[in-house]
């Protein structure tokens, strides 16, 4: 069994995988009502609650009666906050220390690109190795508060990204998007509920900054033109068009990562489609990649919801289904870590 | 280039972000070794632009992505780069905690968005901008003495 430590940013959590069976256990000490009163990430509360959490969940979870079948711990060494990071490590260590069993650092965006496969593991994981064979090369899209990342893995199980954004992620556009309209963070999950009762086509905000070909994502002249557009309100103006914005504004952040998936299937061969990260959650994205998919002909595997966040599942998976990927030889710190 | 120096600290009006990555690509020249540098101004205003151009200038051609959500990002060119953004920080005490001291090599930039939020952190010979909105199309970018 794989126990994995999961510190990257605001969440401890920690995760038991069974090759044999898939994941048996995993505990989060979700940090996200100590930040909302800071409006964000306070790395330094982050770090000192990573080390008051880490026992305790220890000791609530099931990891230790299960300890003796646990054969190789797996830790996130980045990218992240190197406090948050550090105090992981030093977790992983030391209990790689005692129980006397290896370690290693796992990506903790790579943990990501995987996440879509745990369920398939799940579901039969003595033929896990062909069924995943059989859908690659795979086309998987990461979208969260920090990363937008479009990336493929190939017959050779190779990771290479193929677009990345080269300003704001597309969860940084929703959040910053909702703050500009004056809702509570973290504004994305905000921005999607008044957009379900509004019109989509309402607001022209621009769809794709850069030309559908290149393979980039830009986010940041959309937040600029949200502002000129609700300067021009006022607030009576703005609190009417509030459901008809938020699902414009939504519209045009899911279309260009529809834009830029849906030109790259046209390119190229791929056996199956991947969405994961916290925005994986938006519905809408979901039926728009869904229906892409379909569209190809391929299967869609979208990352369970537990597994879209921060979590040590995904470290865990991550750490079996993708060795190539891991740093055995000495695990340090790696706050810039890229993905592929 | 010193004018340039001059106009900013008069207030340069852009037009568009591709004026505002030229003039501080030319701005990154005059700026001293191991300066900590300030920008103010609202979401929108152009500050991770202007540090865009600031890289450029210091052979960094990798992309200068916003550091809202990961906090900074170190880039290595001519000079180092470290683009901070306080955003989401609450004290100077949390700035300390982002251990940036473990990774700064000379000679280095430490570009700071949003720094009113770390203040007393930033020494007193920080150079700080400010970024502005007036309309649609024109940006002013100012330079406080």
């Amino acid at each position: 069994m794989i126990f994995a430590i999961e510190s990257s940013c605001d969440e401890s959590a920690l995760a038991l995988f069974d090759p044999e069976k898939g994941i048996v256990g995993e505990w989060v000490h979700s940090q996200i009502d100590l930040h909302k009163e800071y409006g964000g990430v306070v790395p330094d509360l982050a770090s000192r609650e990573h080390l008051k959490n880490f026992f305790p969940l220890l000791e609530a979870s099931e990891v230790l009666a299960q300890q003796k079948k646990i054969t190789g711990i797996a830790v996130t060494h980045g990218p992240g906050l190197a406090g948050c990071l550090a105090l992981g490590i030093a977790f992983a260590k030391s209990l790689a220390l005692a129980w006397d069993v290896p370690l290693c650092g796992v990506n903790h965006l790579r943990g990501h690109a995987y996440s879509p496969f745990i369920a398939l593991h799940e579901h039969d994981p003595a033929s896990y190795a062909e069924s995943f064979k059989g859908l690659l090369p795979h086309l998987g899209l990461i979208v969260s508060g920090g990363n937008t990342i479009l990336f493929e893995i190939t017959v050779e199980g190779a990771l290479n990204v193929l677009a990345e954004t080269v300003d704001d992620a597309a969860g940084e556009a929703l959040d910053k998007g909702a703050k500009l309209l004056g809702l509570p963070y973290p504004g994305g999950p905000h921005v999607e509920k008044l957009a379900a009762t509004g019109d989509a086509k309402a607001f022209d905000f621009p769809k794709a900054i850069a030309p559908r070909n290149e393979r980039r994502f830009s986010f940041s002249g959309l937040k600029t033109s949200l502002r000129y557009r609700i300067e021009k309100m006022d607030d009576a103006e703005l609190e009417a068009a509030m459901p008809d914005i938020c699902a414009s504004y939504q519209s045009a952040v899911i279309d260009q990562l529809f834009g830029k998936t849906k030109h790259v299937l046209e390119v190229d061969c791929y056996q199956s489609l991947g969405l994961s990260g916290g925005v994986s959650n938006n519905k809408s994205l979901r039926a728009a990649m869904e229906r892409l998919a379909k569209r190809y002909r391929m299967p869609c595997l979208i990352a369970q919801p537990k597994h879209t966040g921060d979590n040590a599942a995904m470290i865990a998976f991550a750490a079996f289904a993708d060795p190539a990927g891991t740093a055995t030889d000495q695990v340090s710190i790696e706050p810039a870590l890229r993905v592929g | 280039m010193t004018d340039l120096i001059q106009q900013l600290k008069h207030g340069i009006v852009t037009e568009s972000a591709e004026a505002t990555e030229r003039i501080a690509r030319d701005f990154a020249a005059l700026v001293p070794e191991d300066t900590v540098l300030a920008f103010h101004g609202d979401l929108g205003a152009g500050k991770t632009t202007f540090i865009r151009g600031m890289a450029r200038a210091w052979a960094i051609n990798e992309a200068v992505t916003s550091p809202t959500f990961n906090l900074y990002t170190l880039y290595q060119g001519s000079r180092q780069l470290i683009h901070l953004d306080a955003y989401r920080l609450e004290s100077g005490a949390d700035l300390d905690a982002l251990m940036i001291d473990d990774f700064i090599k000379p000679p280095w930039c430490l570009a700071v968005e949003w720094p009113e939020r770390v203040a007393d952190s930033l020494p007193d010979d920080a150079w700080h901008l400010y970024l502005g909105i007036d309309s649609k199309q024109s940006h002013t970018i100012r330079l406080g003495t």
